[in-house]
């Protein structure tokens, strides 16, 4: 008796992993399903006639203030921005001259699917200058040609809002950096 | 003289294992296996998606690349690839060669098949948040196509609007992620 004890004590056991396994097993495949490959994020764009109600109120605006009412305009050739209804570039004398954009291509030369023609860099250095100007405006309008793809878009809109802009951080502090020029884009189809 | 000896003693030991016991057997280790799954596991686990909404892209469409962080949030989903708008994992029209909606099934902008799904998902996003006593967000997730042309993404956002739905987000992919 006391034999048999002492074998049972000092018998290793062995912990059965098999089904640890096939529990580890199946996980992978669900896991890679639901796994990030690329991150997501968002925009949020307001229609115009939703403009008013943007998600976000105005910061202490001051009422003598006019408003810059910034619009972006997206030709084959070039970007058209206007502020308080004057065109950036325009002839002497003239609230808009539509042969001309305001800011030419970065490279003329390039096929309307080069994403890069664009000069997105001089149109973030305009959109500086008017913040600059205008620190209490988030909002600009945009409009573009039938024919202007997404891609450019979006580059348009990443231009506008700054690219040291980070609002993820301001939707946790509910206070939004300075370095976030015109991050409320509002997609207008008539625009020009 | 040794070494068969030696030889002899090994297999009167080995006769003797047979007889005691039958053949040997043999046991797999699993400790290691184990290391390299948990490992893939947690790995997995860091990179598991916590975005309240799926998105998953149709075959062959590019979700165009931006600066933006914010975070994607609850909403519908309308995917736009280079040939179909897909609501409700329904492939509602088909775009022509040039990326445009058929005239035929557009009427002063607003796509009628895709209206007719959003308005019916509309009504009823309505009446599930007023059973559950919540206010119905009326957000659409538009998940355009990089080269998708401006006029469609305008018809599109002008049906959504028809349909009531009056919050747009634009899903992008993080340029730095």
């Amino acid at each position: 008796m006391a034999r048999k004890k002492s074998s049972m004590v000092e018998g290793e056991v062995e912990a059965n992993l098999l089904p640890v396994m096939n529990v580890m097993f199946l996980l992978i495949p669900a896991l890679l399903l639901a796994m990030e490959v690329a991150r997501f994020a968002a925009i949020n764009v307001v229609p115009p006639k939703y403009a008013a109600t943007a998600e976000t109120k105005e910061p202490e605006k001051k009422p003598e203030e006019e408003p810059l009412n910034l619009k972006i305009f997206i030709m084959e050739d070039g970007f058209r921005v206007s502020a308080s209804g004057q065109q950036a570039g325009a002839e002497a004398g003239r609230e808009t001259d539509s042969t001309r954009p305001s800011i030419a291509l970065a490279k003329p030369s390039a096929p309307l699917n080069d994403f890069s023609r664009y000069d997105y860099a001089a149109l973030e250095a305009k959109a500086t200058e008017y913040k600059r100007l205008f620190p209490h405006e988030t909002v600009a309008t945009i409009s573009a040609e039938n024919s202007i793809p997404l891609q450019v878009l979006t580059s348009t809109m990443d231009a506008l809002r700054g690219s040291k802009c980070t609002l993820l951080a301001a939707s946790k502090s509910g206070q939004i950096p300075e370095d976030c020029l015109f991050w409320q884009p509002i997609i207008d189809a008539g625009a020009t | 003289m040794a070494d068969e000896a030696f030889e002899q003693k090994k297999a009167d030991r080995r006769a003797a294992r047979r007889s005691k016991g039958g053949e040997e057997q043999g046991t797999l280790n699993l400790t290691s296996l184990m290391d390299v799954v948990s490992i893939i596991v947690v790995y997995l686990l860091k990179n598991y998606g916590t975005d309240p909404v799926v998105i998953a892209p149709t075959a062959g469409q590019k979700v165009p690349m931006s600066t933006a962080d914010s975070p994607v949030q609850d909403g519908v989903p309308i995917y736009i690839s280079a040939r179909d708008i897909t609501f409700g994992s329904q492939k509602v029209v088909q775009l022509n060669e040039t990326g445009d909606v058929d005239p035929t099934q557009v009427q002063k902008h607003s796509i009628i098949p895709l209206y007719e799904m959003m308005a019916e998902e509309a009504d009823k996003a309505k009446q599930t948040a007023e059973m559950q006593q919540k206010e119905w967000t009326a957000q659409v997730i538009l998940i355009g196509d990089e080269n998708l042309k401006f006029s469609t993404l305008v018809d599109v956002m002008y049906t959504a609007g028809q349909a009531e739905y009056s919050k747009y987000l634009f899903c992008v992919i993080q340029k730095n992620s």
